[in-house]
Parts: C-alpha cells; sequence; structure tokens
C-alpha cells in the first residue's frame, strides 16, 4: 500500500472517529458527572439512528429532510432521557455504581425491545443528503463527501461542549457538582436541575451520533450493543467527563481499528483493547484529569 | 412437607402436560432469528414456508395437518441448541428446520444425528452442513458457498478479467465464498491473477477506507464476499465513492431484492451479482402465479428465502406421502432423491449427500421503470448439475 | 438451623430421584440449571461477600468450557485431565487479569475487567482454526457414562453439589469473615494487618475456579462451547441472578439462577421479547426487591415462624 492510500485510509478513519466522539462525549458527561455507569447510551444512539431514518422517509426526498432528522431525532433522544432520569436514575444517584449499571442494563434491555417493537426487526437503510453524495479526490482516491462532513462537525462539537463547560454557568456549576456534590448543594444551587440537564445533555449527543451515523450504515437492531463496549473504554482511556479526554481516547481507538485490521486483519479486533490495557496500566485513572 | 407434596404434584402435572400431545398432526419446528438483521431473510422463509402450507393443509398429508412451531435463537448457536433441545425433546416435533446462521445450523445437525431427528436447513449457507460435518439425518434447502462460488465462477470465467481482488467479511462464510469463486475460476481459466486480498472485520459497518485501498492497487475485477447487512453496506460505500463505475466487481446475493430494495434508486448500477430466487425471472406462468399469490397474502415480493420455505413444505408433505406413514427413517429414505415442482422449475433433492439442487441466476444490477429500486440484467440462468460439485467430491469431505 | 438441614436433604433426595421421573427434558434443564447456579454462586463469592467488581465473570467460565473442549478435541488425553485443565484455564487467567486490575478499585477494576475478558472474547471469536470462531465447538463427545441424559445429570449435581459444598465452607471459615471485613470496613481490615490485595487475589482465584467448573459442566451437559458464553451480556445475566436472588446471602444467587434459567427457558420459547421481560424484571428488582428473593422468602419464613409462636 503507498503513502496516498494510506493518507486517504487516515482521513476516512478519522471522521469515523468523529462519530464515536460525540457519542462518547455524552457518555462522559454521564459518567463523570452523574456517576452513572449507562449501557442504555448505546440504545440513545440507536433510536437517534432509526429516529432520523423515519424522519427523512417522512419527509421524503426533499434536501432539507436529512438536516430536519439531524436537528429533531436528537431532540427527541432528549426528552426520552429526561423522561427515564426523572423517572427511574433520580431515586438511585445515592446507590452504588453496580445498580446504576445494572438498572441502565435492564433499560438497555427495554428499550432494545421497543424499538423492536416500533421498528420492526428488519435492517433499515437511508441515502446520504444529495448536497453530500459523491466524494472528492486526495491524491487520485476518493473520499466521501460525507465524511468529510464528519471531519468538520466533530471537532465542531468538542469546541461547542468546552464552550458550554468552562464558559457557561451551567457547565461551571456541572463540574462543581461532579466534584462535590453536597457542597454544591449546600450553596443553594439546584443539583437536581443540574444533574437531569447533564443527562439530557449527554442523551442529545447520543441521539446526534446516531442520526450521523444513520446515512452510512445499516439502521438495525444490535447496533447499540456493537457500540456500548467501544464507548465505554473510549471514555475510561480519556478520563471521565473530560470531553478532550474522550477525543483522544477516540482518535486512539479509531486510528489503532484502522491500522490493526491493515497490520494483522484476522486479529485487527484486538488492537484497540490492547491500547485500552497499554494505556490503563500505564494511567490507571484514564489520560487526562478525569473530574472524579 | 406441604410443599414437598406441592412439588410432587407440579412434576406429575409437567410429566402429565408432556405427554399429552396429540398424534394427529404432523409437528415440524422451526428454530431461526426473529430478532436483528437477519430477520429480513428468515421473515421470508417462514413466510414461504407457510404460504405453501395454507395450500398443503386444504387437503392433508396422510390425512393429518402439517403444523409448525417457531423458536428465535436470537442468532446466537448456543439458544439455538437449547431451543432445538427443547423443541424435541419437549415439544416432541417430528421434523426441525431453519436457522440462517451456520454455527447454529451445525450445532442443531450434530443434536439431531444423536436424536435420529430430520434437520431441514432452509438459510445457512456453509458448505460443513452437507460436506465435512454431513451426515443421514441433515438436508441442506439452499445453495451453500461452495455451490455460490462455482456458480460464479463458471460466468467470470468467460470474461475477460486478469487481475482479480479479493475482499470480504473475515469469518468462515466470507473466506469460503470468496476462496471458492477465486479457486474455481482459477481452474476454468489459469490466466487469471490474484492482485492481493483485503479483509475486513464482520459487522464492518463503513467500507470507504477498504474501497481506497483496492482502488489504489488497480485490479480488473473485485471478488467481494460479504454477507446479510454487509451487502447493503459495501454496495453504499461503492455508490458514495464510486467504486462501481472505477472497477467492476461481483457480490453473490448482489442481485436479490434483499439487498436492492433498501436501497431504492439509490444502488450502484453494473455490479455483478448471482442469486437464487428473482421474482420477475424466469417469466413462466408458475413463478408469475407464486409472485401474485404470494403478494396477496404478504404484500410484498417474495425473496429468496420464500422459494426455500415453499420448496421445504412442499418437500416435507410429498416425502411423508411417499413413505407412507410418520416415520422418520421412512421419511429421509423417500426424501432422497425426491423432486418437486416450484416457481423455478423441477427441483431436486440429491440423493447422495442431501444437497437440494437449485438452478443459479447471474445478472448485473441495473435500474429500471418499473420498479423504485435496481434489478438484475442480462440474466444467465446457470442450472445446478452444471454447477454443483459432485457426489465423490462432497463425500470425500465426510471422513 | 436443623430446620435447614433438612430442607437441604429433602432437596437433595428429590434431585437424586428427579431423573427417574421426569421426562428427558427436564432433567436437561435442571442440569443447566444447577451449573449456572454454581456459576452464579461462585461470582457472589468475589462481588457480594468481598465487594470486588467482577464485572465479566462469564470470560472465567467460558475459558472452562473452551479449555475443557479444546482438550478433548485436539488431544488425546484422559478425559478427567481435561475437565480438570477447564478450571484450571480459568484460574490461570484469573491470576493474569487479577494482577492486572488490582490496581484499580470499583467501577475502574470493573471496567478494566470488561476491557481485558473483551479482548479474550476477541481472541476466540477470531481464532478459527483453534477456537472454532463464531461456530464455536460442538459434538465434544464425553464418555460413555455421563453421555446421556441422566449420566450427565448425575454428574452435574456430584460436581456442583460438592463444589457448592466447599464454597459454603470457605465463606464459613475466618477467610470468609475477613474477606467480608474487606468489602464492610477495608480500612479497619488493614489496620488488622491483613493483606488486602492478597486476600482479593485469592477470592478471585476461588471465583474464576468454579466459574471454570460450570464451563466445564457445560461442555459435558450440551457436548458445546460458543464465544457467546462469555460475551459482556453474559456477564451482566449473571450478575443480573446475584441481585435477583440476594447478593449478601449464600443461597441467594442459586435461587436467582434457577428463576432466570426457568423463565429464559419458557419465556424464550413462547415470545421473542425475553430481553424485555428480563429488563423489567432487573427494574423491579432494583426499585423494590434490592435484598433479593432469598431474603423475601426468608423474612416471610421468620414471619410465619414467629406467628406461630405467638
Amino acid at each position: 500500500m503507498n503513502y496516498s492510500g494510506i493518507l486517504t485510509q487516515l482521513i476516512v478513519g478519522l471522521s469515523r472517529t468523529m462519530i464515536l466522539f460525540i457519542v462518547s462525549s455524552g457518555m462522559s458527561l454521564i459518567l463523570g458527572v452523574l456517576r452513572i455507569p449507562n449501557v442504555a447510551h448505546g440504545s440513545f444512539y440507536m433510536i437517534g439512528a432509526f429516529l432520523s431514518y423515519t424522519i427523512a422517509s417522512f419527509l421524503g426526498d426533499v434536501s432539507y429532510s436529512f438536516w430536519f432528522g439531524i436537528a429533531l431525532a436528537p431532540i427527541i433522544v432528549g426528552l426520552l432521557g429526561f423522561f427515564l432520569e426523572r423517572v427511574f436514575f433520580s431515586y438511585l444517584y445515592e446507590r452504588e455504581h453496580l445498580m446504576l449499571l445494572l438498572l441502565t442494563f435492564g433499560l438497555a434491555s427495554v428499550l432494545g425491545d421497543l424499538v423492536k417493537l416500533i421498528w420492526g426487526a428488519e435492517y433499515r437503510s437511508m441515502t446520504t443528503p444529495v448536497f453530500l453524495q459523491g466524494s472528492s479526490e486526495f491524491f487520485g482516491l476518493p473520499v466521501p463527501n460525507y465524511n468529510l462532513f464528519l471531519l468538520f462537525i466533530g471537532p465542531a462539537i468538542a469546541i461547542l461542549l468546552w464552550f458550554i463547560f468552562n464558559k457557561t454557568k451551567f457547565g461551571k456549576i456541572a463540574r462543581a457538582a461532579a466534584a462535590d456534590k453536597e457542597m454544591v448543594s449546600a450553596v443553594g444551587v439546584n443539583v437536581n436541575l443540574i444533574f437531569s440537564l447533564t443527562f439530557v445533555l449527554g442523551c442529545i449527543l447520543a441521539g446526534l451520533g446516531g442520526a450521523l451515523v444513520a446515512p452510512i450504515v445499516n439502521i438495525s437492531l444490535g447496533m447499540d450493543h456493537s457500540l456500548i463496549m467501544e464507548v465505554f473504554l473510549i471514555v475510561i482511556i480519556g478520563g471521565l467527563g473530560n470531553i478532550w479526554g474522550a477525543f483522544l481516547g477516540s482518535l486512539i481507538f479509531g486510528i489503532t481499528q484502522s491500522f490493526g485490521i491493515l497490520i494483522w486483519p484476522q486479529f485487527g479486533i484486538i488492537f484497540p483493547y490492547l491500547a485500552v490495557v497499554i494505556v490503563l496500566l500505564i494511567r490507571p485513572r484514564g489520560l487526562l484529569s478525569s473530574t472524579w | 412437607m406441604k410443599s414437598i407434596k406441592n412439588l410432587f404434584f407440579v412434576l406429575l402435572f409437567l410429566i402429565f402436560v408432556s405427554f399429552a400431545e396429540g398424534a394427529d398432526v404432523i409437528k415440524i419446528g422451526i428454530v431461526d432469528t426473529y430478532s436483528g438483521p437477519a430477520t429480513t431473510f428468515t421473515k421470508d422463509v417462514l413466510d414461504g414456508f407457510s404460504f405453501a402450507l395454507s395450500q398443503i393443509n386444504q387437503k392433508g398429508v396422510l390425512g393429518k395437518k402439517i403444523e409448525f412451531v417457531t423458536r428465535d435463537d436470537k442468532f446466537k448457536p448456543d439458544i439455538a441448541l437449547t431451543m432445538a433441545k427443547e423443541l424435541v425433546l419437549k415439544e416432541n416435533v417430528d421434523i426441525l428446520m431453519g436457522t440462517i446462521s451456520s454455527a447454529s445450523a451445525l450445532a442443531i445437525s450434530d443434536f439431531c444425528k444423536k436424536e435420529k431427528i430430520p434437520f431441514l436447513v432452509t438459510f445457512a449457507k456453509s458448505d460443513k452442513i452437507t460436506g465435512e460435518k454431513g451426515h443421514r439425518y441433515v438436508f441442506n434447502m439452499n445453495e451453500n458457498t461452495e455451490m455460490a462460488g462455482r456458480a460464479a465462477a463458471k460466468v467470470l470465467s468467460m470474461k475477460n478479467f486478469k487481475k482479480y481482488w479479493i475482499a470480504g467479511d473475515d469469518y468462515e462464510y466470507g473466506h469460503a465464498i470468496a476462496n471458492s469463486v477465486f479457486n474455481h475460476l482459477k481452474e476454468l481459466n489459469p490466466k487469471i491473477e490474484k492482485l492481493g486480498e483485503t479483509w475486513w472485520k464482520v459487522g464492518e459497518t463503513d467500507f470507504t477506507p477498504y474501497i481506497t485501498q483496492i482502488l489504489s492497487a488497480k485490479p480488473d475485477f473485485v471478488i467481494v464476499a460479504t454477507g446479510g447487512a454487509g451487502m447493503v453496506n459495501f454496495q453504499k460505500a461503492a455508490q458514495s465513492t464510486g467504486f462501481n463505475k472505477k472497477i467492476p466487481f461481483y457480490q453473490h446475493t448482489a442481485i436479490e431484492l434483499s439487498t436492492l430494495m433498501p436501497q431504492g434508486k439509490n444502488a450502484p448500477e453494473g455490479v455483478y451479482g448471482t442469486a437464487n430466487y428473482l421474482f420477475y425471472y424466469p417469466e413462466t406462468k408458475e413463478n408469475k402465479e407464486f409472485v401474485e399469490n404470494f403478494k396477496k397474502q404478504y404484500g410484498r415480493y417474495p425473496k429468496s428465502g420464500a422459494l426455500y420455505g415453499y420448496i421445504t413444505a412442499h418437500m416435507i408433505a410429498k416425502a411423508f406421502e411417499k413413505a407412507g406413514k410418520i416415520d422418520k427413517e421412512k421419511f429421509i429414505d423417500a426424501l432422497e432423491g425426491l423432486t418437486v415442482d416450484s416457481p423455478v422449475g423441477k427441483v431436486e433433492m440429491r440423493a447422495c449427500d442431501h444437497q437440494i439442487m437449485l438452478p443459479t441466476f447471474f445478472g448485473i444490477t441495473k435500474k429500471s421503470p418499473d420498479y423504485e429500486f435496481l434489478i438484475a440484467s442480462d440474466i444467465v440462468s446457470i442450472p445446478a448439475k452444471d454447477y454443483m460439485p459432485t457426489c465423490e467430491e462432497v463425500l470425500k469431505q465426510r471422513k | 438451623m436443623v430446620k435447614k438441614s433438612i430442607i437441604l436433604i429433602t432437596i437433595f433426595t428429590v434431585l437424586i430421584v428427579l431423573p427417574l421421573i421426569v421426562p428427558r427434558f427436564y432433567v436437561y434443564l435442571t442440569s443447566i440449571i444447577l451449573l449456572t447456579g454454581l456459576l452464579a454462586t461462585s461470582l457472589n463469592i468475589a462481588i457480594g461477600y468481598c465487594g470486588i467488581y467482577q464485572f465479566h465473570h462469564a470470560i472465567f467460565y467460558g475459558l472452562g468450557g473452551y479449555g475443557t473442549a479444546l482438550v478433548i478435541t485436539k488431544t488425546n488425553l484422559p478425559y478427567y485431565i481435561a475437565f480438570i485443565v477447564g478450571p484450571i484455564v480459568a484460574v490461570l487467567f484469573s491470576l493474569i487479569i487479577g494482577l492486572i486490575c488490582m490496581r484499580l478499585t470499583k467501577l475502574y477494576f470493573g471496567m478494566l475487567q470488561i476491557s481485558l475478558g473483551s479482548l479474550i472474547w476477541a481472541v476466540v471469536y477470531r481464532w478459527y482454526s483453534f477456537t472454532g470462531g463464531d461456530d464455536g465447538i460442538h459434538g465434544i463427545p464425553v464418555p460413555d457414562f455421563i453421555a446421556d441424559a441422566k449420566g450427565n445429570y448425575y454428574f452435574t449435581l456430584f460436581v456442583v453439589s460438592i463444589s457448592i459444598f466447599i464454597l459454603y465452607r470457605i465463606i464459613n471459615s475466618p477467610f470468609g469473615k475477613t474477606i467480608q471485613g474487606i468489602r464492610d470496613n477495608p480500612i479497619r481490615t488493614v489496620s488488622l494487618g491483613i493483606n488486602i490485595n492478597v486476600h482479593k487475589l485469592i477470592v478471585l482465584l476461588i471465583a474464576g475456579f468454579f466459574g471454570g467448573v460450570a464451563g466445564m459442566l457445560f461442555v459435558v451437559v450440551d457436548n458445546a462451547v460458543f464465544p457467546d458464553m462469555m460475551f459482556w451480556t453474559y456477564s451482566l445475566e449473571i450478575l443480573i441472578m446475584v441481585l435477583l436472588g440476594g447478593m449478601y446471602t449464600f443461597w441467594g444467587p442459586f435461587i436467582g439462577a434457577i428463576i432466570i434459567v426457568t423463565l429464559r427457558t419458557y419465556l424464550g420459547s413462547i415470545t421473542q421479547y425475553w430481553p424485555m421481560i428480563l429488563g423489567l424484571i432487573l427494574i423491579f428488582v432494583i426499585f423494590f426487591l434490592p435484598q433479593g428473593i432469598y431474603a423475601l422468602i426468608e423474612n416471610f419464613v421468620k414471619g410465619k415462624a414467629h406467628n406461630a409462636d405467638s
């Protein structure tokens, strides 16, 4: 394989990493601030993908149907998250992580079957929006325009999240609450509201990841399970609750994965896991400082 | 002590229930995947099967009706095996059928060999099922990887491609299909060469990196061995990179409805593919009638799964009638060499290796004014006897 | 105490005569329940009694199964060696994973264990020539005397009974008290001069060993191994059994296993929506039965006894 091949490989690999990043940044927030190891995060991602499919096919072949899907699907997922947080999680914050983990596993099982009830078990497929179809040439090799679009949107989301958590009042309180919940509520801040909003934000990110991935994959049951473990590991190696950690973790995960397959196709799948083990052996609490 | 008494009664009741099964029906147990992406294929098998049963049961078989129960294996061989055990040991089914997963099929096949229960595989494609792991009680009701590869090689050998590239899912199905196509191609046309191979993990969702890798090597033709959901994904990536316009490629089942319909008008044109069934070809009375009635009942066009299900039901009914009584050993003897009519003409169950003999259709994807999705053009029909491995070749694999 | 042993003896007697009176399927089902019960009980030693977040216990179950299966299918060694090798493989990996994860606590420990476990799973899942890849290995021969349903049932019953007895003795030994001390009050335990890490590691080895025994029994009963045995979702399912039955009780996880395996078999055959049912059960237990079903039964029995007294 020549250098230009490797370069395009890198570009495409990076663009896929952006979706991993968007989903894992949501997970990172929820794990960092609320301390919920949320297995149901993958379900929100899957629901986001199915919703954007439904919205796009409901609107039909119009140019804005894709944007509608991108905008609306995460919001609906966010509302679902809000409902679940109020009904289930808000009663369990004092319990062990183990209970929270199992609760989210229970929710993931229920949500997975609900998706099956609503959308059926067959896989769906949607097309990329017209203006992002086709590809651009890089050193004589094509890179699909949609992947370039993803390369742009990933960092944009990262900067937006950084802004929210460093420059707004909400973000500052959320970070303080993550570090010391009692302290923050003692000064008269409604911590429950902050927690709720953070959870919803995390769900919106999962839904957005799902909506963004929808045009390039088969939308199917089980896409939650295949993603969730990767996202967990990314968040752990990046450092809980750290947006840039999630970004770095996604890069490590995505790149070891794409190059692992090039080097040793049969066992390419194990390289990201190896990377995780090595990172955790050197820095047990993740690469960047976690909020814990 | 009272609780023990109760427990005893519960046990008695359970025994009673399990022995109280009536014997006035022929009971078929179906283990297949009804959750997850594979449902796209298995639902058609089930509908084709019950569609045929509704005809068969109007007059009955040996004065009995054929009934069936289904179990969902979730594409997991361990669940499939448990369900098969439950169907045989508890539900007392006469025959087992199903599974789209080769792993499940092999696991159940092994159990059926031990229990002496006939097992009709309806969608799993591993050639081990009737080859290396074949035995008296297992029958394959659809084509396998070896057959698909030979059929494709036969047609490709007539084309003028020299430099081939092989790519596919890095698991058994992918390797089996790709190797089968290439090896037989090499036999038929020794001048061809293999430039390289690309394998991706199963469930890979974005094929663009691999496509760019293949493009940079500039082969004449690519054999792409993906299965299930990967079919659609790969075609989408081919469409968005313009791959199909630069280098022609072959995928088994590329021209099938299950691959082309989800993509609508956006599927790539010019893709070479093989399929066991196309609802618009052959344009015979039998096929038209089948499509029309199936569509009336289920509101959609039948896919290859429907054909497998339909043939399986007729094979079972006819074999029991030929056997003259409900007896598993006699059923197997009757099924060997049996012929039934189907929408694709007469099909035979080959006696030597229990492999069904189906024609294969080869075609190239093309837009059509009549449908909202692409269909196959330049269709070539390859009769079963022209591409199936011989009995000796298959039986040699069984040690 | 006397009452408890009467109950145990009765259950044991019923289990011994069971294959003589019920059809084969129920014998098979009971075998699966017994070995799954052992699996859940072995997990509980780590997570319930010592408070270690053993999130990927299914790995040891799978390794026990694969260890046994590979020795039988790839070598000509006698069967009893295969039955021992399975659990030993599980213990070895417990040791390696344990040493790596030991530096972390709680959630981090659990997550690192899941990632190491997934690594093992990925290798097993991919290594076709050795492990059979996603097909698994089936049609594994076992000696004639345990080949039929009754034979492998009695073998399972025998091994599970002995294992449970050993685990029971461990929990009620001074060592068992120490590890519960580590769970409840680690600082105090350290001040007593106890090496927490060594104790935790031993607990992990014990849990891994008996998880491996359960995996070995699965090979005997089902003559097959599959990579799904060690997929992370199955680990969570075992955790659910433990939680449902009662995490801080000895018999709870076994009861959890009985309930989950029975429900899975029956509901799984009539509905495709078993995961949803499992999820709803889990949510219900977390909110309304955090102590588990065993505690419920115990309270019920005690309450009854109390009523009878007064």
